[in-house]
């Protein structure tokens, strides 16, 4: 191989580049309830949290989509030592809290705030279900503005699909501007409630978006949905009176409302109740390509001429016969090399390009990491 | 918290080499790969999402109904950035800013490509050079000799994805299996670890000792030229006559669109190898020395009764002193234990000469510090 050192100019010759991949992420509902019935649904002994898997859980082809828990503060009015599990949805809340939320001046645990604005108070999100995404879906983050969370609230219940009637769409409206950056892992955006299917589901809104309804922290891929998403206007919901409590299936009736499921049911109850009315999920997320372009110039009086063994025969350059012929090589190969000429990287071309003092090449070589 | 310098001696860089196995076999057209059954899902005919015998290159979309799939895409702009499966025509009739969409589940499998001087003769001339090269190994490499001449030979070429053995196929480690209603017909072997493949097996058989044919490690080609007959009982690997088992028709039906007919059912094959893969490590070895970080930031650190408390002035902004919480734990119910400075250590970050965070190492469950320990905690990273 024949070797021809030319440094390349910092300036003009090397240029960094960011690249934005993203991948839709459809899951509908059939994957997260139906398809396996509860095959890919892992629930665990210490009963934190429960999750879903896209697949029956034992394959090895099975990816894991997400987590999925509940819990309250413990200054909720849900909060009391006889519910099931009181102490480990309060550790639940708080653990998701401090870690999204942070902590104020006096070392107390920021609650979940309704529009993200921390110093001027507002209505804190205390009931609340949480979605981890996994980071293989997630990758580098949530794509902002991409995020669709579909969520049957027919009021009766019923697990045939029929709870599927009336809905209700959560979404990250304002993801693309209006994304706050006062939490410590990152940037989040506000849910906002749309009524997507059924007539009457919702409360009258008044000015702006919708009807918040939860946060979505995009790095972190987790979503965080206040649970009054199934109650009625007069029971500190969303819905229209008129439309009524949403009734979720709970161990002791299948006629309770979401504040009884997070009080009476287990933690894995509670994420069965609500899984069982997601109707469709998808967002996109977005992967960040770092690349060094390489502008690689080859002039018209440079790389004519090889220093191949095949270049030469008889001791005389192949490709001229006579005086008057014009040198010819054949590009096929591009090193780069460090300060020291140590060779880094190499480039291949995917075939030779003929060069003659007749033409001049740049050749862009992008290495991506 | 604090910062530390790693010195030489806590930054190791190792290169793991590892030898990942491979066992493919093939019945009936049909490929099963480390003996993992092609199992149908509910929504495809096979999970994983592409024909079965295949591997998938992410495993996305498993089971997937149509319509559903996860999809890589980008938006236009003026890096020239797209994807291979687009064409340069499509990308450039597509407007900035407009989407560019490709698909998921991309798939890998082993391939048969019977090559004579009538029939894919291209593709043997094109490793023609290869061949060559790897003739210092062994005469059977040339591409013409006294041995034989690749351009007019009946080779069964079988071609071997990377994504199956990495950088190169392990010398010595492939074999192939002939049965004929699953008994042994053949058995080639490149124990000489030069290429050859030699006939081992079954002891006696036809052509046991010679060599049928020879493996390119580094390109993923097994190339076979044996000839003779390894059973007598005719089968139809040519669609015109029934031919006996020969080398040449090892692998028949696997992805090469011959139509496998119901009396070339009783033929299967395995074939085995190892891959061969390097892959670099750095080990890093951060300390926590006595009497070091023994003092924590977190707000649980100092006691709960004490709130801030701050005296200010025009010229001053004093914090009044916290008393650290007593965490150790005592026998007695009645009686508060020796004071002990005591951290528990959770996670350990790694940070570039900038001070930016590149790297947090978590511990499975918090290690319990105080003035009198000492740790050394073994960061690995695989890079």
């Amino acid at each position: 191989m024949a070797n021809f050192y030319k440094t390349l100019n910092q300036t003009n010759d090397i240029v960094n580049t960011r690249t934005l991949l993203h991948e839709a992420i459809p899951l509908t509902g059939t994957i997260v309830s139906g398809t396996y019935g509860v095959e890919n649904i892992k629930n665990y002994s210490h009963g934190m949290f429960q999750s879903v898997y896209d697949y029956p859980y034992l394959s090895s082809s099975a990816n894991h989509i997400f987590d999925i828990t509940a819990g309250y503060a413990n200054n909720s009015g849900l909060s009391a030592s006889a519910n099931n599990q009181n102490s480990k949805k309060i550790n639940i809340y708080n653990q998701m809290a401090q870690v999204m939320m942070g902590y104020d001046q006096t070392g107390s645990i920021l609650q979940f705030d309704e529009d993200g604005d921390l110093l001027a108070g507002g209505t804190k999100q205390k009931e609340n279900i949480f979605l981890n995404f996994s980071r293989l879906l997630v990758k580098d983050e949530i794509k902002k503005g991409s995020f669709e969370l579909e969520i049957g609230v027919t009021p009766e219940y019923a697990q045939n699909g029929t709870v599927f009637g009336d809905r209700i769409k959560l979404a990250d409206l304002s993801g693309s501007d209006g994304y706050l950056v006062n939490s410590p892992v990152g940037e989040y955006g506000i849910l906002y409630a749309t009524q997507s299917a059924g007539t009457n589901v919702m409360a009258a809104i008044g000015s702006g978006h919708s009807t918040p309804v939860g946060l979505l922290f995009y790095q972190a891929g987790v979503a965080v949905i206040t649970g009054s998403i199934f109650l009625e206007v007069a029971s500190g919901g969303i819905l229209n009176n008129a439309h009524n409590n949403v009734s979720m299936s709970g161990p002791s009736s299948t006629e309770e409302t979401v504040l009884a499921v997070l009080t009476g049911s287990q933690i894995s109850g509670a994420a069965d109740n609500i899984r069982t009315r997601i109707y469709n999920l998808q967002f996109n997320n977005t992967v960040e390509l770092n690349s060094t372009v390489y502008f690689c110039r080859a002039n018209h009086n440079e790389f004519n001429y090889s220093s191949n063994p095949t270049y030469l025969s008889g001791s005389k350059i192949r490709v001229k016969t006579q005086t008057t012929d014009v040198p010819v090589s054949y590009i096929t190969t591009i090193g780069l090399y460090s300060d020291n000429n140590e060779l880094m990287a190499v480039s291949k071309l995917s075939e030779p390009l003929k060069k003659t003092p007749d033409n001049e090449f740049t050749i862009r070589v992008r290495l991506d990491y | 918290m604090a910062f530390y310098k790693f010195d030489e001696d806590d930054l190791f860089l190792n290169t793991v080499q590892t030898y990942p196995q491979n066992k493919f076999y093939i019945q009936s057209g049909t490929v099963y790969i480390n003996n993992f059954p092609n199992l149908a899902g509910q929504n495809t005919a096979n999970h994983i999402g592409v024909p079965a015998g295949f591997v998938s290159l992410y495993e996305y979309n498993i089971d997937r109904p149509a319509g559903n799939n996860i999809y890589p895409f980008l938006i236009k702009n003026g890096m020239k950035d797209g994807f291979k499966t687009i064409s340069q025509t499509e990308y450039n009739s597509t407007k900035y800013g407009d989407t560019i969409v490709s698909s998921y589940n991309m798939s890998a499998s082993i391939d048969r490509i019977i090559a004579s001087a009538t029939s894919n003769s291209a593709s043997i001339k094109a490793l023609e050079n290869t061949f060559n090269h790897y003739s210092y190994l062994s005469p059977h490499y040339q591409y013409s000799s006294s041995l034989g001449d690749k351009a007019n030979q009946t080779i069964n070429l079988i071609t071997i994805p990377s994504i199956f053995y990495g950088s190169s196929i392990k010398k010595g480690t492939v074999n192939l299996k002939y049965y004929i209603t699953g008994t042994l017909i053949g058995e080639l072997s490149d124990y000489r670890e030069n290429g050859d493949l030699v006939q081992v097996g079954p002891v006696g058989s036809t052509g046991s000792g010679s060599v049928a044919g020879v493996v390119l490690y580094n390109e993923g080609f097994v190339a076979l030229t044996g000839s003779w007959e390894l059973d007598s009982t005719t089968i139809k690997y040519d669609p015109a006559a029934a031919q006996t088992s020969k080398w040449i028709y090892y692998g028949f039906g696997v992805h090469d669109a011959a139509s496998v007919a119901l009396t070339t059912l009783s033929a299967s094959y395995s074939l085995e190898f190892s891959g061969s893969n390097q892959f670099q490590t750095m080990t890093m070895l951060a300390h926590a020395k006595y009497g070091e970080l023994n003092h924590s930031t977190n707000p649980t650190f100092v006691s709960s009764s004490d709130s801030l408390s701050v005296s200010t002035g025009s010229y001053q902004y004093i914090e009044q002193a916290k008393e650290i919480r007593n965490i150790v734990s005592s026998s007695f119910t009645d009686e508060e234990p020796k004071f002990e400075k005591t951290t528990y250590l959770s996670k350990v970050g790694i940070y570039d000469k900038d001070k930016n965070l590149i790297g947090i190492a978590k511990m499975a469950t918090p290690v319990r510090k105080t003035e009198a320990d000492q740790y050394t905690f073994k960061l690995k990273l695989d890079i």
